[in-house]
């Protein structure tokens, strides 16, 4: 597959999603329709209750649409057993709780479960298992038990679960939910190294200034569907799009437009993604 | 519950092979309990306190404190067998009230140190194996003992559950004395109450979302971990026979005699 291909194949495609908690009274997923290229950074973004959980469980199998199709690879889910296997080896899905993650006592065996369970031989895991704990530098704390962990070492060790298996897409349902700064920054260059190695990887945040930076492609969900897509910055410059999922314009591009208006910036100067771009087009006014 | 799962994981002794302990510790159970020899009890309350204080690294005030429990358990619950309340004295010791004596004897005051000795030995047999292994290298034994598998991941997962909802409780639990939640002894009740509703609601809720999670990785109704061993080695063996066999001939030797 040449390198083009690769990067406009569609991995995931949902048509029309339907899906309900309460005997379709409701809808939590309400004719949700959209394609995960592969090998993208996609965010996905809205209002608690907007559906993007609900849609990341669909994803994993673990909720099967009421209606509509869902697509991986090109082709159907099957809801069969050995369907349903084969799909949650190829999408990993990290929860936003760990608690609700971590079902071990202990650190070495939590992340071995996954692997195991994909059929591997106990040498293979093993070696798997090494390698993810050397990789997300989870030696140090390798032989604590799950529940004496700190919020951000939980987080590590719900990210080496998914990774031992490597998938094909992993899905971070807002992975920087109750973590402090520094383990922010953490989870964030992990998810960086990750789709540096051409994994897709969604991620449910709340985060406009992260994701204006890190994604290729954002979605707004509203009502358990897709209000506005595109690249990050077409979609952040839709001011009422925002408004109506409840999010603000991401700072950096606040204050670049603010600049335009004043004339300190050209206008036709490519809108910043992060702070440093901002930086550097200061600077070069100076120059 | 939580100080012994804290200890075990600063042991000294934790890295040593779980089958080792596990054997020591059960074996040592059985030859008390069969023999309930009053030296025995002795010989392994001392090796015990040695392996879980000083080779363990467990502190003595903290060991002590652990040991003092069962024993207030025992002496209260061994009254009956010490001391009887009859109009006969005994040959021990009677203290008469009225036409009455509290009396004892010697019999049964040896037959009662004999049983606390011998209870106490057996607790510490459990005490050593509590505080120097975590309780995944417990199951990882139990497992390769041929335990059935049900039971061991009923095991884990309540394990882990109880400090989830350990968690879960503690937080509640501020949240309502900020709130004044505890203020009289009615308040508190209803506190209470609440509580213990709301985390079997929690609890209920926690354990949904930890299956779809387990489903999500492939989970196939057994669950399947890697466990970390770390060998046996020859000295700890050795030592560990040497020391059954002593316990075996004490054994042995109180039948004959």
């Amino acid at each position: 597959m040449s390198e083009n291909t690769k990067q406009n194949d569609i991995i995931l495609e949902a048509k029309n999603l339907y899906f309900s908690y309460d005997g379709e009274k409701t809808y939590s997923l309400d004719g949700l329709s959209l394609k995960i290229k592969r090998g993208r950074k996609v965010a996905f973004m809205g209002a608690n209750g907007s559906g993007k959980s609900t849609f990341f469980l669909c994803c994993n199998g673990i909720y099967k649409p009421s209606k509509g199709t869902l697509y991986f690879d090109g082709e159907p889910v099957d809801y069969s057993r050995k369907g349903l296997l084969k799909l949650r080896g190829k999408v990993g899905i990290i929860f936003q709780d760990p608690d609700n993650q971590l079902f071990s006592a202990s650190v070495y065996q939590e992340i071995s479960f996954g692997i195991l369970n994909l059929g591997v031989s106990k040498e293979e895991a093993k070696r798997e298992v090494e390698k993810v704990i050397e990789y997300l530098e989870i030696t140090p704390f390798r032989h604590k038990p799950t529940h004496a962990l700190s919020g951000g070492q939980k987080k590590q060790v719900s990210i080496a679960d998914i990774l031992v298996m490597h998938p094909d897409i992993i899905i971070l349902d807002e992975p920087a939910a109750a973590l402090d700064p520094k383990h922010t920054t953490m989870v964030n260059q992990i998810v960086d190294q990750l789709t540096e190695e051409g994994i897709t990887v969604m991620m449910a945040t709340h985060d406009v200034n992260y994701a204006l930076s890190w994604a290729d492609d954002v979605f707004l969900f509203k009502d358990g569907k897709v209000l506005l897509e595109g690249d990050a910055v077409s979609v952040f410059e839709n001011i009422d799009a925002l408004k109506e999922t409840n999010l603000e314009q991401p700072a950096v591009m606040q204050l670049f437009h603010s600049l335009c208006r004043k004339k300190i910036l050209d206008e036709n100067l490519p809108v910043p993604r992060n702070l440093d771009i901002l930086e550097e087009y200061i600077e070069n006014i100076k120059n | 519950m939580i100080a012994i799962d804290k200890l075990c994981y600063y042991s000294n002794l934790r890295y040593v092979n779980a089958g080792e302990k596990f054997a020591y510790a059960v074996l040592t159970v059985l030859f008390c309990v069969a023999s309930r020899s009053i030296p025995m009890a002795v010989l392994v309350l001392i090796v015990n306190g040695i392996l879980t204080v000083y080779k363990g690294g467990i502190p003595f005030s903290r060991y002590m404190h652990f040991m003092i429990m069962p024993l207030v358990f025992l002496l209260l619950s061994t009254l009956a067998i010490l001391i009887n309340i009859s109009k006969t004295p005994l040959d021990a010791f009677a203290i008469a009230v009225g036409k009455w004596y509290i009396t004892s004897s010697w019999q049964a005051l040896s037959q009662g140190f004999q049983l606390i000795l011998t209870a106490l030995a057996s607790v510490s047999c459990l005490y050593f194996l509590s505080f120097n292994t975590p309780i995944t290298d417990i199951l990882t034994v139990l497992k390769k003992m041929r335990c059935p598998a049900l039971i061991i991941e009923l095991m884990l997962l309540i394990y882990r559950f109880i400090f989830v909802l350990l968690d879960i409780s503690s937080a509640i639990s501020i949240s309502q004395d900020a709130r004044l939640g505890n203020k009289d002894l009615k308040t508190a009740y209803q506190s209470f109450g609440k509580l213990i509703s709301i985390l079997f609601i929690r609890a209920m809720k926690k354990s949904n979302s930890l299956y779809d999670a387990m489903e999500s990785r492939c989970y196939d109704g057994h669950i399947h971990v890697l466990s970390e061993d770390f060998p046996p080695k020859k000295k700890n063996i050795v030592l560990i026979i040497l020391f059954e066999i002593i316990l075996l001939a004490i054994t042995i030797g109180g039948y004959l005699l």
